[in-house]
């Protein structure tokens, strides 16, 4: 675990992040437009800080963290918690943040689709689950396509930007994935269907 | 940090832990009795470990600590844990250790303390809290002092052979009731 290998989507690739992928990073949780959208994955920091927290992450038993990048060209990251003991095997998606110049291009969901692949295609992950600021129109429209539904919904949660906004919880079933994606989205052909 | 001591109504109080109570709570966490509801009933804390816990409790910056006492004894803990002071917002959290005190409304009245202190002394403007749907003392308890479900997560925890959702609830300072909060904060004579 702690950080992933490759998972290829049609338009992006998940990968796993690198030293040189980190003044991106840093970049990002510094752009106000990605601290308005979300959570960040920790604070801005010197280069030095961000190499050992990629080395701590690396260290991480049941959260992995993969860079996104299109075109040979970094633009984001993913991070997940995976496993779960009491309940059913599950993924919470805990920061996945698209450069800003990047957005309304499509990577967000064809990143979005391809890690969902991983979870239920690959791992055999009964749900997925995470939270969202209830404004982030953008994520939510590609959680609602994907199959999440919103399980609860918590009132001026985060502060920002002068004002509270509420957070939205949504959760998505192995059972959506199957149903709407399951055909569609598989890694491998099945056994005896490779062409020789 | 840990909190101080509030006393409330039939011989109830929350109280800064002790190194004696980290112990119980670890003792506790292993019974069957009471981790129905709360799991995973195994740890990596030992006895030995108990003063580490305690000094990294002491202080967190991100979280406030009780034990709870009925009688002089005592008998659970309860929380803010997670305080986003950005948000000004933090999950709560509660457990008897005691099985055999339960209906005696103790959980209740550590609720009503602790959210006075809440919202009295830490300026916070929300908690939240996610509990099993099924252990409805702990819920209504919650309730009581403000809380209100916003959600349910389904199939949140597995017990014998059947599968639990969860309770997600929310208390902000205003939908605490008036008429209950408990001393000092309502005596007379108080700054407020």
């Amino acid at each position: 675990m702690a950080l992933g290998g490759i998972v290829i989507g049609k338009r992006t690739t998940l990968r796993t992040p690198t030293e040189d992928d980190l003044p991106s990073y840093s970049r990002w949780m510094a752009d106000m437009r990605v601290r308005r959208a979300a959570g960040v994955w920790h604070q801005p920091a010197m280069p030095a800080t961000w190499k050992e927290r990629l080395k701590e992450q690396a260290k991480e038993q049941r959260a992995v963290l993969w860079s996104i990048e299109t075109e040979g060209r970094l633009i984001g990251l993913v991070r997940a918690r995976l496993g779960s003991l009491e309940g059913p095997p599950a993924a919470h998606l805990q920061h996945f943040i698209v450069d800003p110049d990047q957005w309304r291009k499509g990577y967000g969901w064809d990143a979005a689709l391809a890690l969902h692949r991983y979870f239920f295609d690959y791992l055999d992950l009964k749900r997925s689950g995470f939270e969202l600021r209830a404004d982030n129109v953008a994520a939510l429209r590609i959680a609602e396509r994907l199959g999440y539904t919103e399980f609860g919904r918590g009132h001026q949660v985060h502060y920002r930007d002068g004002a509270y906004v509420d957070e939205v919880w949504l959760v998505m079933q192995r059972e959506a994935w199957d149903e709407r994606w399951a055909e569609k989205e598989r890694e491998y052909l099945p056994l005896g269907k490779a062409p020789r | 940090m840990f909190g101080p001591r509030i006393v409330g109504d039939n011989g109830i109080e929350l109280r800064p832990p002790t190194l004696e109570d980290y112990k119980l709570f670890t003792d506790w966490q292993m019974r069957p009795e009471v981790t129905r509801f709360w799991g995973p009933r195994f740890t990596t804390d030992t006895v030995a470990t108990a003063e580490e816990r305690l000094k990294r409790h002491l202080e967190s910056n991100d979280s406030v600590s009780w034990s709870i006492a009925y009688g002089g004894e005592t008998v659970g803990f309860t929380g803010i844990f997670d305080i986003s002071w950005t948000d000004r917002d933090g999950e709560t959290g509660i457990f008897i250790g005691r099985h055999d005190l339960y209906g005696k409304g103790i959980a209740s009245e550590a609720v009503r303390l602790r959210m006075a202190f809440i919202w009295n002394e830490l300026g916070l403007h929300r908690t939240h809290n996610w509990i099993a749907l099924a252990n409805e003392g702990s819920w209504r308890a919650n309730q009581k002092s403000g809380y209100s479900q916003i959600g349910t997560y389904p199939r949140s925890w597995f017990r014998s052979g059947e599968w639990f959702d969860e309770w997600l609830g929310e208390a902000f300072p205003n939908t605490f009731p008036a008429g209950k909060l408990p001393s000092p904060w309502r005596d007379e004579g108080h700054p407020k």
